[in-house]
């Protein structure tokens, strides 16, 4: 039955540690890069994080259909 | 103008149920710091987070509660040099963060194509400042967050978008991703990354074959 499969799951997200949002909320707020915080702004162009590097613009190369 | 016409549509969500917002959370958490390293914000943030509520000796909970310790000790200058040295090496990096490595993907109904085609089959396509290919795990795992929480002006998806989803792109490759993440020579920090990201892909299979 649905409902029931859907306590199954519930209950097994909850004993896994999965009911208490808050431990990884509170990460939440901090997990945009500082370099594009902004919505819109380009993500990480300085020399911390991920870019578009050649490696990147070689694959995108070796995919394309 | 009769006030039926006159009216607005309503739209209304109901906030998530704590389990599917932690979800959400881990998604996004993965997602960021697969796209980019920590800064010392996030760092300071991971490591005053508290442990999994009930999460007892499982794998998840132990996990993240290792992720927690590490990020106490760990500074953003060091996390940045470590993913530098892991993801964006020149040429041939030390572990792929791209879905398709670990699927044998041809440039034929590549894995970035089918994925571009099943967001758009759901209303959503990559943000037009995206650097990264669809097959990046940061990028699906941030799909992942807006099915399950909703975003980009729309609700969260069903179970079966998410599991469908789950099971098209991240579950075929996530294991081996980040087995070779956890291997790899110069991984210290993103050990626990890798652990955490094993155990919360794991613990996502298990959930969606019980509904």
């Amino acid at each position: 039955m649905k409902s029931t499969k859907s306590t199954t799951r519930r209950n097994f997200l909850l004993a896994a540690g999965l009911g208490g949002a808050g431990a990884v909320a509170a990460v939440a707020t901090a997990r945009k890069p500082a370099t594009g915080a902004a919505k819109g702004a380009k993500v990480a162009q300085g020399p911390q994080g991920y870019r578009a590097s050649e490696h990147v613009l070689k694959y995108y190369k070796t995919t394309e259909v | 103008m009769n006030a039926q016409a006159a009216m607005a549509p309503v739209t209304l969500h109901r906030a998530l149920p704590p389990e599917e917002a932690a979800r959400a959370h881990f998604y996004a958490l993965l997602a960021r710091l697969l796209k980019a390293p920590p800064d010392g914000a996030l760092l300071h943030a991971i490591a005053a987070a508290p442990g999994l509520d009930g999460g007892g000796s499982g794998g998840l909970a132990r996990a993240w509660g290792e992720l927690v310790a590490a990020s106490s000790v760990m500074d953003a200058d060091a996390a940045a040099e470590e993913h530098e040295a892991l993801f964006a090496t020149m040429g041939k990096p030390v572990v792929s963060v791209f879905a398709g490595f670990y699927t044998g993907a041809t440039p034929v109904a590549h894995p970035r194509v089918r994925v571009r085609s099943d967001l758009a089959a759901l209303g959503l396509a990559p943000r037009a400042d995206a650097t990264e290919p669809e097959d990046h795990f940061g990028a699906l795992f941030e799909a992942m967050r807006v099915l399950v929480e909703g975003g980009a002006g729309r609700g969260p998806a069903t179970l079966d978008e998410q599991r469908r989803f789950f099971e098209s792109h991240v579950r075929p490759a996530a294991g081996r991703f980040f087995a070779a993440l956890g291997d790899a020579q110069p991984s210290n920090y993103y050990r626990k990354v890798a652990a955490l990201g094993a155990a919360f892909v794991a613990l996502e299979a298990e959930s969606f074959s019980l509904d």
